[in-house]
């Protein structure tokens, strides 16, 4: 029986996960006891939830730059909506993003214009709006509310509610992208943009639609966080981007588009987070763990661009050789 | 696709530079009028080493978006490496080999970018991985503590006047024209112009795409080290959070100078007069008691406006 590439690429992403785990464990205990897998677990939610947002983008061949932005926007925005109870809060912050990235998309879309770029300057003017509305302070819910959000924290066995939002989310995604039309729109035009085309998809609703999910993602990530921690600051969640890209593109999904998986999110997501608690856990300072996860992030693209060429190379060879 | 005149469409056509000349007398005008303060000579001072320190990154970084990489986000982190840098090495061997050394490690880090994104083909996300790595590299060596030089020659580099204009400001002049001079007249240039214009065509007439890219980083993290040696010698110390949000001012230069971000049109100078607007705007807000989110509203949305403006003007397609 032969595996196909995408089999045993998604092995070696599986295998790598295992590895880094293998490694850290062997050296800090608390990697196989009930608390600490949990904490590993949240830990993860805040990039894990951003990254599927982020990586349904790359797969449309776009990417959304502006999440960290969105998620300190809805930070903010979440802790001054607690006043309405919590889950209201959370319903409203998610829609206030979710209509901001669709306006975001519906912008990219008919201005037809690399999403890099225009993120990029939506992350600027987001990060400014923030810093507006929060007047530049730390929001902070009212003391006497505070005990209301330990039910964020409360741990299950392993699991605690923001986790499973996470690993639910990854489900409801993966089903949604792989089983409907709407989702396989996104693998298309990401694949072979002008072909999708040609073959009557329409560009608007899949690129509405991934920067709307993204952006709101990006909201209820932000939202969860602060609300958890009963707190928000306007210049908070400035790296996580870089960490959901990395963790999207350990996950298999490509930089080019077309190409990936939600499940292999979560791998790329495990990856990076046991790297980075595990130097955190090793008592390396905090700025060791910023540089571990961009060194793993060019080690991987770079890695990834290699082999690619290498591919090409071995498929000119074999297409030459009838032909000679 | 389709074939138009070349005549009708240069009738129409106004030259981009004038659009930024325009929106500096337009801020000139309003900040005159409205801020006593604006139009004093210290504050003028104060706008022109602004502008300048800016522009010669802007500068930089307009190589990156004419040979059609957009833009790198490393430069900032890049500018808090080479600062840690340059004061590590002249206190332990002094101010010339600082100088030397520094600019030899920006080229080197510039050329590893180059071919990495040569390699990668998305310059955004590998000068992002680039700049986490930049940073933490100033806090590791720096041990996250101030590093202080005690070095006359840099003190009167970081704060002299010659002929009634600081140091920076030469060097801004002097490298907008050099840079001007490279991609209008120099082979090298002329490569660097074609790429950006169209990658393909270029890959097969036979260009060095790859060297026309490091080529560009290297420019870019040579503007940086310049900026950051000038910024550590006018203070006198370095630290591993020095720049912290700066790229956005550089982009915002190169987007408001209306350099096409598809690449393979514009000036050098084009980024500097975007230097100018920006450091001018910034002066303006500071002046009147804009807070610090405000002002980055503002250049956030001026940033999303122009890239948008400037996308329409050029006619729709990637």
């Amino acid at each position: 029986m032969k595996m196909t590439a995408e089999t045993r690429s998604n092995l070696a992403r599986i295998a790598l996960m295992l590895g880094v785990y293998l490694i850290f464990a062997s050296r800090i205990p608390s990697y196989y006891s009930t608390a600490g897998v949990a904490a590993l677990l949240d830990g993860a939610v805040l990039a894990g939830i951003i990254a599927i947002g982020v990586g349904l983008t790359m797969i449309a061949g776009e990417m959304d730059l502006s999440v960290g932005s969105m998620a300190a926007f809805a930070g903010i925005l979440s802790i001054k909506f607690y006043a309405f109870g919590m889950l209201p809060a959370f319903l409203l912050v998610i829609l206030v993003c979710a209509v901001i990235g669709a306006i975001q998309g519906y912008c990219i879309y008919r201005l037809n214009i690399s999403s890099m770029v225009f993120t990029i300057g939506t992350l600027i003017a987001l990060r400014g709006l923030t810093l507006v509305i929060s007047q530049e302070k730390t929001a902070l819910i009212p003391f006497e509310d505070i005990a209301q959000t330990d039910i964020l924290s409360t741990k299950f066995f392993i699991f605690s509610i923001p986790s499973v939002i996470l690993l639910l989310l990854v489900l409801l995604v993966d089903f949604l992208s792989r089983r409907t039309l709407w989702g396989r729109e996104v693998f298309a035009i990401g694949g072979g943009r002008s072909e999708a085309r040609a073959a009557g998809v329409s560009m608007k609703r899949p690129i509405v639609l991934i920067f709307s999910l993204s952006a709101a993602l990006a909201g209820l990530a932000g939202a969860l966080l602060s609300i958890k921690s009963g707190s928000a600051s306007p210049l908070g969640f400035e790296a996580v981007v870089l960490e959901a890209v990395t963790a999207c593109l350990i996950g298999g999904i490509a930089l080019s588009g077309g190409r990936g998986s939600i499940p292999g999110i979560l791998i790329g997501l495990f990856t990076i987070r046991f790297l980075v608690s595990g130097i955190a856990a090793l008592g390396a300072p905090f700025w060791m763990q910023s540089l571990a996860t961009g060194a793993l992030l060019i080690f991987v693209i770079i890695g990834e661009a290699v082999i690619r060429h290498v591919v090409r190379r071995r498929k000119f060879a074999l297409s030459a050789q009838p032909a000679a | 696709m389709t074939t138009k005149t070349p005549t009708a469409e240069r009738s129409i056509r106004i030259p981009r530079p004038v659009y930024s000349l325009a929106a500096i007398l337009a801020i000139v005008a309003v900040a005159g009028f409205t801020t006593p303060s604006f139009a004093t000579l210290d504050n003028l001072f104060v706008v022109i080493r602004a502008a300048s320190l800016t522009g010669i990154v802007a500068i930089g970084m307009s190589y990156i978006t004419i040979s059609g990489n957009l833009f790198a986000l490393s430069a900032s982190s890049l500018g808090a490496l080479v600062a840690v840098l340059f004061a590590l090495i002249t206190a332990q061997f002094g101010f010339a080999a600082g100088v030397v050394l520094t600019l030899l490690l920006a080229g080197v880090s510039g050329a590893a970018q180059g071919v990495a994104i040569s390699l990668i083909g998305n310059p955004i996300i590998t000068t992002l991985a680039f700049g986490t790595v930049f940073r933490g590299l100033a806090a590791l060596f720096s041990g996250n503590s101030i590093l202080r030089i005690e070095s006359d020659l840099a003190l009167w580099i970081g704060t002299a006047r010659p002929l009634g204009i600081p140091t920076q400001s030469w060097a801004f002049v002097v490298a907008a024209l050099l840079s001007w001079f490279v991609i209008r007249h120099l082979k090298l240039g002329r490569e660097i112009v074609l790429c950006g214009a169209n990658p393909q065509a270029a890959i097969a007439s036979g260009l060095r795409v790859g060297v026309v890219t490091s080529v560009a980083c290297i420019a870019l993290s040579t503007g940086v080290a310049i900026m950051a040696m000038l910024t550590v010698s006018q203070f006198s110390q370095a630290k591993a959070d020095l720049f912290m949000g700066y790229d956005f001012d550089y982009i915002a230069a190169v987007l408001v100078g209306g350099i096409a971000l598809r690449g393979g049109r514009g000036s050098p100078l084009q980024a500097a007069l975007g230097a100018i607007l920006i450091a001018l705007l910034q002066n303006f807000m500071l002046l009147n008691g804009f807070s610090a989110g405000l002002r980055m509203t503002i250049v956030g949305f001026l940033v999303v406006v122009s890239i948008s403006l400037f996308h329409v003007l050029q006619g729709k397609s990637r």
